[in-house]
Order: structure tokens, then sequence, then C-alpha cells
């Protein structure tokens, strides 16, 4: 999927890299929209749009060496250690190995990406001074974790084959702006596990039922419209309570509507939940602080974040 | 963003229609033929499903433009098609059907309950016994006729966004419902104005003699949903006829009689709610309609000539009580039967089609 001889030529240049990279990652928090839908050549393919979340982060460190080998610090972080030797082996430097370290404040198996995170925040730190397109990367990242989601893009609003690691469609824009009240719908529970969980099987309703939602999509984010994006992470959400449902999703409805939230997004292969707001509302930080009240009397730990241009 | 594509056939070039602003709040969908889209859809599914392939016998009843679609449509994919149809057709139509290698079986009696809607129905049973691996596309009761309308829904919803009023004729209920319900997967709230015609039985008015065609039915459709409508009009010939041509007189646009009926209907809802963004389904072309709606002394010697169109429906609380002419009751998401009350209960109705079992592969 990815050629490595575009950039053999500039590999000579790396062999004076630093001594130590840094990459970063955003979490992001679940979708607006996840579902599939039929190409130009009528193949169905799955595809989502991630919402990014940039208070949760993971960070890489890369201390690259000669050994040709890559060890990994926690060990258990193997999809980022082989997205580093993927990464290496890309850009045409097998000779070199070296000592990654993952730190993540992102939890796992909520759905807010931590292992995507990881192997993004990994591949750019190995790849140093080089910059990777974020196509490039994506390939790399699915390459290394089988299904992966869009993190790489950023803010930009991109229709991502998660489990091709290639866009579908780009909306031509950054997601519009959004104020999110997130919170763990299953607290208690043991998350998912993205990669054993089996893909929804959609009928013919539900997969002609999602082409509105995407043309929803395109007139939200050129608009770069709150309300129409928290239209479409509703639909999603209640397509999904099909196949992933989420404990008091009801409940999190009739909150979203006493509260004069815009939609309700959440993470199809996780746990976790958002309320959204639109940012330039002067009456969305009372709605949300009232949002949050009434989450914690349902026992829900609650955070705030604002989706904007990264 | 999307370059612009050659489209592989015609009836892929010509399945969505044109969208037109006609004034500050009300938008036009205009189809050169909008059957197209559930032609090709029933078609599709069929085709997926291993049902009918090159050189398929596929029996229909229609007088309109469904048969029309399913011929274009056969035509490219080597299908047999059999349409049963009445006198009603036009010379010009079913010229245009044969020459697309489309078989017309005319029955020339109706039956004494049902008319010749009955009649052709009885027909096709015969062809049916006659064909017995012909595929019936069905498009009064196959749920991938409203399936078949997200496209349209992706397309209004893509470039206008928030829609507060879909306008549109009900004929087989495929429209209005599937576009309806594909539209309040994100705008619950949107409401639904169904346009029928005095003498259809669709909601609840009894059936007789109707001259404006291709919208209503004498017999109720598996594939109407009552109660996602929140208003029925009811539009009369004459009226219909006039509005036609003020949709062609003020906005050049050219289409059919019920495009004139839901102009009639949608004009009049904007008008009313200045705030609302109104959407109206605008059915076919008006070549077909040249010789009769278009001639000012066809109208005069039917005795449809109406110099000046209504301004205002008639309200009113049953069906019953309208009368020939402009008519709406506030039908409030109710089903047949609690709006009719009385005796008639209509053969059992879909409830929305999209509430269908998710992984039914139906």
């Amino acid at each position: 999927m990815v050629s490595r001889q575009q950039v053999y030529s500039s590999s000579a240049a790396l062999q004076a890299a630093p001594r130590v990279e840094f990459g970063y990652a955003n979490a992001h928090h679940g979708e607006i929209f996840q579902g599939v839908l039929a190409d130009s050549g009528g193949r169905l393919r799955r595809g989502l749009v991630s919402l990014v979340c940039d208070v949760m982060t993971s960070e890489a460190i890369f201390q690259p060496d000669d050994t040709g080998i890559v060890s990994v610090d926690p060990v258990w972080k193997t999809k980022a250690r082989r997205a580093v030797e993927l990464t290496l082996e890309y850009l045409g430097q097998r000779e070199v190995g070296g000592r990654l370290v993952i730190e993540s404040t992102i939890p796992p198996r909520w759905g807010m990406g931590s292992s995507t995170s990881d192997v993004t925040a990994a591949i750019r730190a190995a790849c140093g001074e080089i910059k990777l397109s974020p196509h490039i990367v994506a390939a790399l990242a699915v390459q290394a974790e089988t299904a992966s989601d869009s993190l790489m893009f950023g803010n930009r609003a991109v229709l991502f084959a998660h489990r091709e690691g290639v866009i579908i469609e780009d909306f031509g824009g950054a997601l519009p702006p959004l104020e999110v009240v997130g919170f763990n719908t299953d607290p208690t529970g043991s998350g998912v596990d993205t990669l054993s969980y089996t893909p929804a099987r959609y009928g013919w309703r539900e997969i002609e039922a999602f082409r509105p939602l995407v043309g929803l999509m395109r007139q939200a984010v050129q608009m770069q419209s709150p309300h129409l994006a928290g239209r479409v992470a509703t639909a999603s959400s209640r397509i999904n309570q099909r196949y992933l449902p989420k404990p008091h999703f009801d409940k999190i409805e009739r909150l979203a509507e006493d509260t004069g939230a815009l939609g309700v997004q959440v993470a199809h292969s996780g746990t976790i939940a958002g309320l959204l707001f639109d940012p330039g509302d002067p009456s969305t930080p009372e709605r949300a602080e009232t949002a949050k009240t009434m989450l914690d009397e349902l026992r829900f730990t609650t955070w705030q974040f604002q989706s904007r241009e990264l | 963003m999307k370059n612009r594509e050659v489209d592989q056939t015609i009836t892929d070039a010509l399945a969505l229609p044109r969208l037109v602003r006609l004034s500050e709040n009300l938008f036009a969908a205009s189809f050169v033929l909008m059957k197209l889209l559930p032609a090709r859809f029933i078609l599709d599914r069929a085709r997926d499903a291993a049902l009918i392939g090159r050189g398929s016998t596929i029996i229909e009843t229609t007088s309109g433009t469904f048969g029309l679609a399913l011929a274009m449509i056969s035509a490219l994919r080597g299908y047999n098609l059999i349409l049963v149809s009445d006198p009603a057709i036009d010379d010009a139509l079913k010229r245009r059907l044969e020459d697309l290698g489309c078989r017309v079986e005319i029955v020339r009696e109706p039956a004494p309950v049902g008319g010749y809607q009955r009649a052709r129905l009885n027909r096709m049973a015969e062809l049916q016994a006659e064909f017995p691996d012909h595929f019936w596309p069905s498009q009064y009761d196959n749920p991938h006729n409203p399936g078949a309308y997200a496209p349209l829904a992706e397309l209004l919803l893509e470039a206008i966004g928030h829609i507060d009023v879909l306008v549109g004729t009900v004929g087989s209920g495929g429209s209005m419902c599937g576009t309806g319900e594909y539209l309040r997967t994100v705008h619950p709230d949107l409401k639904l104005f169904g346009v029928d015609t005095p003498g259809s039985v669709l909601f609840g008015q009894p059936d007789r003699k109707r001259m404006l065609r291709g919208l209503g039915n004498s017999l109720m459709p598996q594939n109407l949903d009552h109660s996602v409508f929140d208003e029925v009009h009811w539009v009369a010939a004459a009226e219909a006829f006039r509005a036609t041509r003020l949709l062609h007189q003020r906005h050049a646009l050219f289409q059919g009689g019920t495009s004139g009926a839901a102009y009639m209907v949608g004009d009049w809802c904007a008008r009313r709610n200045p705030d609302e963004k109104v959407v109206l389904i605008l059915p076919d072309e008006g070549y077909r309609y040249q010789d009769t709606i278009y001639d000012d002394e066809w109208l005069h010697s039917q005795d449809l000539w109406l110099p000046d169109p209504p301004r205002e429906p008639h309200l009113v609380d049953h069906p019953h009580e309208a009368g020939d002419r402009w008519t709406r009751l506030q039908w409030e998401r109710r089903s047949y039967e609690q709006v009719i009350g009385g005796s008639f209960i209509p053969a059992q109705q879909s409830s929305s089609f999209l509430a269908g079992s998710p992984s039914a592969g139906d």
C-alpha cells in the first residue's frame, strides 16, 4: 500500500537526525458519523468522521540507534513498536533501531482512539524531521493496527475508511466548531476491544439511510454549522444503538433536549458519549454547566472540550 | 470535493432532480422522470438478489411514468418488459415504450369494482401465470419503492441543509413516505404535506373518476404510511392545470400536472410560513401534456379552464367534507383509522419502512 521509493532520496539526510525525536497525537472523542457507503463503483465501504479531542494526548519519544531493533516501553504497546518498524522500513532505514517510550493519558477501550493515538505519535517520532503526509501516516497506522481512526488528519472533516486507511471523501474544511460535554456511559464496565468487536452488519435500509447523513455532513462543513453537525451525530448515534447500545441512551437524549444541546455523539466502538453545543452561542457555558450537573446526578464523570482547527 | 463525472447511463444521469429556488423560502426539486429512482432501486435490488438477469421477464401494471422508467432500464439491461395498461395511456407514451422494446398490453373494460386498476391487476395475474419466472416490481407494496429515495434526501440535505416542510403528490406513497422518513432521520420535526386529488381513496375519499392523473389511487397501496403526514391537500384537476401553467409562466418550469398540484400547495405553504424552508417535489416534465394542460382550447373543451387559481384551500375536519375543489385537512400524523373513524378499514398499513428489521436483507 505504501511505496518507499518516493522518499529514498531524502533518507541520506536523515542519517544525521538528532538522537531524540518526539511525536504527539491527540485523542478523539468517538465519531460524528460512522456507517457504510456505496462508492461510485457501487462497492460498499465502511467509514467514519472522527471528533478530535485535545484534552488527552499520547506522546512518543524515540531514541534511534544503529541496532536495527526497536524496543518499546511499556512492552505491551506492540502496535506502536510495529508502527515505528513500518515507518523506518518505509523511510528506507532498515539499519535503524531504537528505544520507543509511549506516555499516554488516553484511557484504552473507551473508544477514544488510544491505540491510533499511540501509533500516530510513534510514527511522527520515528520520522523525525521528515514530515509525512497524513495519508501516508494513515496507511502506516492501518498496517500497524488493522483499523485506525482519522486522528492524523487533525480537525479536517474527512470520511475515513478506517479498515483501509484511506479517505473516502474530504468534506473540504474543518469540522464545525463544537463545545463538547463528554462522559463515559459505562464507567464500571470494561470498555470495548475495538478489534475483537464484530463490525456491524447493516441492513439495506440503514445503508441507504447513511446517505442523507453524509449529505447533511457536507452542508454542515460548508456552512461550519454546529447545529447541522449535531443532527448528523444524533442520527448516527441512534443507528448505532442497534449494534453497540450505550446504556441509558434514552436518558441521554432527553438530557440533551432538556439542556438545549445540538445533538448527541458517541464512540461507535467504545463507551463514551458527548453532548454537543455551539461555542458561539452565549448561552452555551450555562447550558453546558447544567448538563454537567445533571450528568453528575446520574453518576457520570464529565469533562469538557472544544473542537477547533488544530 | 467531487469532480464532475460522466454518467454510465441516461437513467443514472436523469435520476436526480434539479434544485431551483422559486422564492426566498421555496425550493423546487424538479425531476425529468422521478420514477427512475424507484425503478432503478427495485431492479438493482432484484439483480443483487439474483432474481433477475439479462433476458428475464418483468411484468408490471402501470399507465404512467413508472412504466417508462422500467422500460428505459430494461432496454439498457436486456430485460423483457411487459406492461399492462388501460385506454388512458396516451399514444405517444405507448409508442415510446414499444420503441424501447416493451410489450404493452391494454385492458379494454374496467372491472365493476376497482375500475381499470382492478382490471389491470386481473390481466397481470393471467400474465404471471403465463410467465412463472417473471419478476414483479410491484411499486405499490415493494418496500424498495420508498427505500429508493435516499439519494434525493441526500441531495436536499447537502444543498439546503435544514428543511422545515416537504410538499409532494401521493400515488403509491413511495416518494413522500420514503423521502420524508430519510429526511426525518436528521430533522424529526420536518412536516410532510401530501397532495391528493378528489375521488382518490388514499386519504379517505370515496373512489370515483379523476381527471388529474399521476397522483391519487383507486386502491390503497401498502407503501402509503398515513401516519407520516402532517397535512393532506386535495387539488382538483382544473386547479392543478392552472397551477401547472403558472409554474411555467412565472418560473419557466415546464412540468406536468402533478407538479402543478404540488406547486399550488407548496407556494401557499411558503407564503404562509415565511420563516420556514419549504421543498417541493415536481415529478415529471411537461412534454406529455402539451396537447392537454398546455392547450387552452383543450382546457375549454373539457370544461377545465380556470381563469384564476384559488388563493386559499378550504379547511375540513373529515375527508368526506371535501368537495371538488382545493381542500386541506390537518392530518397530524394520525393513522387512517384515527382520521376516518367509520367502518371502512383498508388493508393493514405498513409501519415506517425504516423501522424494519435492521439486518433483514429484504
